[in-house]
């Protein structure tokens, strides 16, 4: 440690990358600087924590009456009282320089592409850590196991749960608990009774070892197995791995914390007695059920409270961000209270309101939950990272070669025949196996974290005369699974992906016509039902909608909340479109169409089917614009990042979709308000005919065609005469299955919308068109939409 | 799942349905029950209201016409037969083909490929034209792209594709295009095994 610790300093003034700025710079220095300060301010503070503070009151009595005796003490202008804000003030430093740590990572691009952030953050730990012990004072013992589990862990867990997506965390429920359950108590037997035996086996001088026994050594187990969420999270968004590895490792590190919560009360208990009965462990499966379920139930109750409370909090929005949050923490500390299991109450919280209370609460409110939680949980992650950095140079460390090195290779070894043997199992049952690829980013992404420590941390030194011995396998291992797990798992997984797909250049129809086929496959199953497990799905559905949407959420808007709120969204989508297409759209260039006929015309004789030389920059763009717009089906390839604050695909593309529809409408609406401001009525229904010619941007064709209204158009009033539009548009989308029926579809609208025939006359013209559009501005945007925001939605029970 | 088989006795015509299209009769069963579920107004038969209420098929770009392909000319309503044939595209091809299965059976690779077709080509001249491709293109896109963007690629596309130089691809052409393309796997249901 001290020779790293040597090391680290000469790195910023070395000039760390080519071209960096002089702000940067600039920073990377106020960094530095800020890391020393903050090493010599904290032993200031130690220095004046309470244990010597009373012999510094003494000191400044004595010195005080000193003064008091010879003259009158003067006014103190100027005084410096660290006492006062001692904790509050260390706090804050602490939280600031894990933000600016956050900051300063990224101003070394090559750093923090090789090296995952949360080894950076250990060894700015370690650094800080290695700072106080050099000079000379106590580490404050940062990693308190109660600043842990009450502070530091629900922020993280909440915002996981939140954001869970449900949909992906349900069709792999099963997988999930047979990982996290089954799994977990493989690795803690596995690891406990390996480990004593070899303890037991070792060469006979009086071994220390000798003297561990069987439960302690299943304790730590029991506490070594857990894969951690912090850990994982950290590490997993850096490699952008699809979303069903990601939701199986994630989902297995939140619910094997109820194993965990079993296991270590179990084998506290009885390390004292020193011996285990059947009873006990038939207790322990009891408690097993009684800590998860009870935990979910807790965290079920709170929730639906939140979303119950939320329902009322329509004329004091400023604080509805407040009963999320507090009903969560709350959740949390009541299922510790009972020693159930505080991170499934949170999860269960957290999922269970999140419908409901994003249909009740407003916009603004939505959006405040989201950065709040977003910051929170990134603050903590950077705080337990940098903490355990800090509390490895701090802790008193007992090393064992033995012991340790044996603890990181079983761990290994169990994680992975755990995975293999599982998987065996799963895939019985699974319709989407796992292979084998997968198996290895499972069994390599089991990382532990600051979980584990601090349960070790709990451990009482009198029970536990090998605490410190744990406490340094813990360590070891985490610092393991961090640094060389984390650091290799993305270049193994690039390794793995480009073995495994031998991806030739494909053709543009190939692209084109495979992406049709998968949106037909999709489309095909859903017909089908998905997977077998509708029945209890749908029930749940049709329970979900007829009785507690109507208690929980405020109002109309539990009848078609869905609806309404996507069609807020659009409001906002248009208002904002037409406030941005004053200035006209910036769209990349296109070759002109002039030039394919003259290539064409230029080409070899049919038989050698040599195509149009194109030039080659065209092709690559043509194909680029392929991959990038194609629009994805919502299946398992979608890359999962938690931090991007992107939701389910499902709902971009609805959002994009919609979008779609509204820009061709726009692009109609912006050519003919230009064009006929006066004369023609807002919004005639086109035949498809003149849906084809819009296609190939003609403006021409635009010229108001008063068409039979029987036929089917996709079509959203932008200006719509009447104001309560939102029924309206209910009305339209109800509709527009009717319509289908009596007209064959000549374009894809998955949507249709048409005007209620008669019901729209000649509008007046122009100005009128814009009082409209005021209107609807004006009022999407004191409109509470809570959905308006495009990147979170989701249906209720997806 | 799992039902007796007294409930076949519901599926009209069950014995020949399974002959013609290689399902077993648990997934006959299982695709009944879904048929009931969709066929909200038992009437026996579905209409295109009752496939758009499967939310999901209402986001998927070409949704419309998924529905439209069960509704063969003129038709209004979908019986479970009918329902059960187009299914029947979509089951993997069998591995070992019994004596007795019909020759050119549902899931063949060109019964699948002639499907998709149809989805295309929806004025039904057994032709991909440029506006018919537009269209797709459109519908599956994202919104950044433009006009002209579109008709380049749909441009390359015919280019590439069109062997007779007729502007417009026809179905063998489609099936040439996508030659290197495992189409059991793009085209099957995974577990209607």
């Amino acid at each position: 440690f001290l020779a790293r610790l040597h090391q680290r300093p000469r790195c910023p003034h070395s000039p760390a990358g080519v071209g960096k700025s002089l702000p940067e710079r600039g920073l990377l220095l106020l960094l530095m600087v800020f890391v020393f300060l903050e090493g010599s301010v904290l032993p200031l503070g130690a220095a004046s924590s309470p244990d010597v503070s009373h012999k510094g009151n003494v000191d400044n009595h004595q010195v005080s009456d000193v003064v008091h005796n010879h003259t009158k003490k003067a006014f103190p202008v100027l005084d410096l009282d660290y006492q006062h804000i001692q904790t509050p003030f260390e706090i804050s430093l602490w939280v600031l320089l894990a933000s600016l740590m956050k900051l300063g990572f990224h101003l070394i691009p090559r750093l923090s592409g090789i090296v995952p952030e949360s080894c950076l953050l250990i060894t700015v730990g370690l650094l800080v850590g290695g700072l106080i012990k050099l000079a000379g004072e106590e580490v404050p013992p940062v990693l308190d196991s109660r600043l842990f589990f009450l502070c530091l862990l629900p922020p993280i867990i909440l915002d996981a749960g939140y954001f869970l997506p449900i949909r992906a965390f349900m069709d792999n429920l099963g997988t999930i608990l047979m990982f996290a359950v089954v799994g977990t108590l493989w690795n803690a037997f596995f690891i406990g009774g390996l480990l004593y035996a070899v303890c037991q086996i070792q060469p006979a001088n009086p071994n220390p070892l000798h003297t561990l026994e069987l439960l302690p050594c299943l304790l730590f187990g029991s506490i070594v197995s857990a894969v951690d969420p912090v850990a994982v999270l950290a590490v997993f968004e850096e490699i952008h791995i699809n979303e069903l590895l990601h939701i199986l490792v994630f989902g297995e590190s939140l619910l094997n914390d109820a194993v965990t919560v079993v296991l270590y009360h179990l084998f506290e208990e009885y390390s004292g007695q020193g011996s285990v009965t059947v009873m006990d462990c038939f207790l322990g499966v009891l408690s097993f059920l009684v800590v998860s379920l009870g935990g979910v139930l807790v965290g079920a109750i709170y929730g639906i409270v939140a979303a119950f409370t939320s329902r009322f909090a329509s004329h004091t929005r400023v604080i509805e961000p407040l009963f999320v949050f507090v009903y969560s923490y709350m959740a949390y500390l009541s299922a510790e209270m009972f020693h159930l299991s505080g991170i499934m109450a949170l999860i269960a919280c957290g999922a269970v309101m999140r419908p409901y209370v994003e249909a009740n609460i407003s916009h603004k409110s939505h959006t405040t939950i989201k950065y709040f939680l977003k910051m929170w949980s990134s603050v903590s992650e950077t705080l337990i990272f940098i903490f355990l950095g800090v509390a490895t140079v701090d802790g008193p460390h007992a090393w064992n070669w033995t012991f340790v090195t044996v603890t990181v290779i079983l761990c290994l070894v169990a994680r992975v025949i755990g995975v293999i043997g599982l998987t065996y199992v799963i895939n019985q049952f699974r319709i989407v196996k796992l292979t084998t690829k997968d198996q290895f980013i499972i069994a390599y992404g089991g990382l532990r974290g600051a979980i584990a420590f601090s349960l070790g941390f709990l451990l009482d030194k009198d029970l536990f005369p090998m605490r410190e011995m744990f406490l340094t396998a813990i360590i070891t291992v985490i610092f393991f699974t961090v640094f060389v797990q984390g650091m290799t798992i993305k270049p193994l997984v690039e390794l793995l992906a480009v073995k495994k797909k031998q991806e030739a250049k494909r053709s543009i129809n190939e692209e084109i016509h495979t992406q049709f086929l998968d949106h037909l496959l999709t489309g095909i199953e859903d017909i089908c039902g998905h997977y077998g497990h509708h029945h209890w799905k749908d029930k749940l559905n049709r329970f979900n909608k007829k009785y507690v949407k109507k208690c929980l959420i405020a109002g109309e808007r539990s009848r078609e909340p869905q609806l309404i709120a996507f069609y807020h969204k659009m409001e906002m989508k248009q208002a904002i479109e037409l406030v941005e297409s004053g200035g006209g759209v910036n769209l990349p260039t296109a070759v002109p169409s002039t030039e394919h006929p003259a290539q064409e015309a230029s080409s070899a004789k049919p038989a050698e089917r040599a195509l149009p030389q194109l030039p080659k920059g065209r092709e690559e763009e043509i194909r680029n614009i392929l991959r990038s717009n194609l629009q994805r089906t919502r299946q398992r390839l979608r890359s999962y990042n938690r931090h991007t604050l992107v939701a389910d695909p499902y709902e971009d593309g609805f959002g994009d979709f919609l979008l779609k529809k509204q820009k061709m409408i726009e692009l109609e609406k912006k050519i003919k308000n230009m064009n006929n401001y006066l004369t023609v009525p807002a919004a005639p229904p086109d035949s498809p005919t003149m849906c084809r010619a819009r296609l190939a941007s003609d403006p021409q064709a635009y010229r108001g065609k008063p068409d039979s209204d029987n036929v089917p158009t996709i079509h959203v009033d932008l200006a719509s005469p009447q104001s309560p539009d939102s029924v309206n548009m209910m009305d339209e989308f109800r509709q527009a299955g009717q319509q289908q029926k009596h007209q064959q579809q000549e374009e894809d609208q998955g949507l249709m919308m048409k005007p209620p025939s008669g019901q729209r006359g000649p509008k007046k013209p122009g100005e009128a068109d814009s009082d409209r559009d005021q209107q609807k501005l004006t009022r999407c945007l004191s409109d509470p939409g809570p959905s308006a925001d495009e990147d979170e939605d989701e249906p209720f029970l997806p | 799942m799992g039902s007796s088989s007294s409930n076949m006795n519901h599926i009209p015509d069950a014995e020949e349905l399974m002959q013609e299209t290689g399902f077993s009769s648990a997934h006959l069963l299982r695709l009944y029950e879904r048929f009931e579920f969709l066929d909200r107004e038992k009437r026996g038969e579905l209409s295109p209201d009752d496939f758009e209420a499967v939310g999901r098929l209402a986001l998927n770009p070409i949704g419309g016409r998924i529905i439209g392909a069960f509704f063969s000319q003129g038709q209004e309503t979908v019986d479970f037969a009918s329902f059960v044939r187009i299914l029947a595209h979509f089951r993997p091809a069998d591995t070992n083909r019994r004596d007795g299965a019909p020759q050119d059976p549902a899931n063949s690779q060109t019964r699948k490929l002639k499907f998709a077709f149809q989805l295309y080509d929806q004025d039904g001249d057994g032709m991909i034209s440029r506006v018919e491709l537009l269209q797709v293109l459109r519908a599956m896109m994202g919104i950044q792209v433009t006009e002209e963007q579109l008709q380049s690629i749909a441009e390359r596309a015919i280019q590439e594709a069109d062997l007779d130089r007729d502007d417009a691809i026809s179905f063998d052409e489609f099936k040439k295009s996508l030659e290197k393309v495992n189409i059991d796997h793009k085209m099957s249901i995974r577990f209607l095994r």
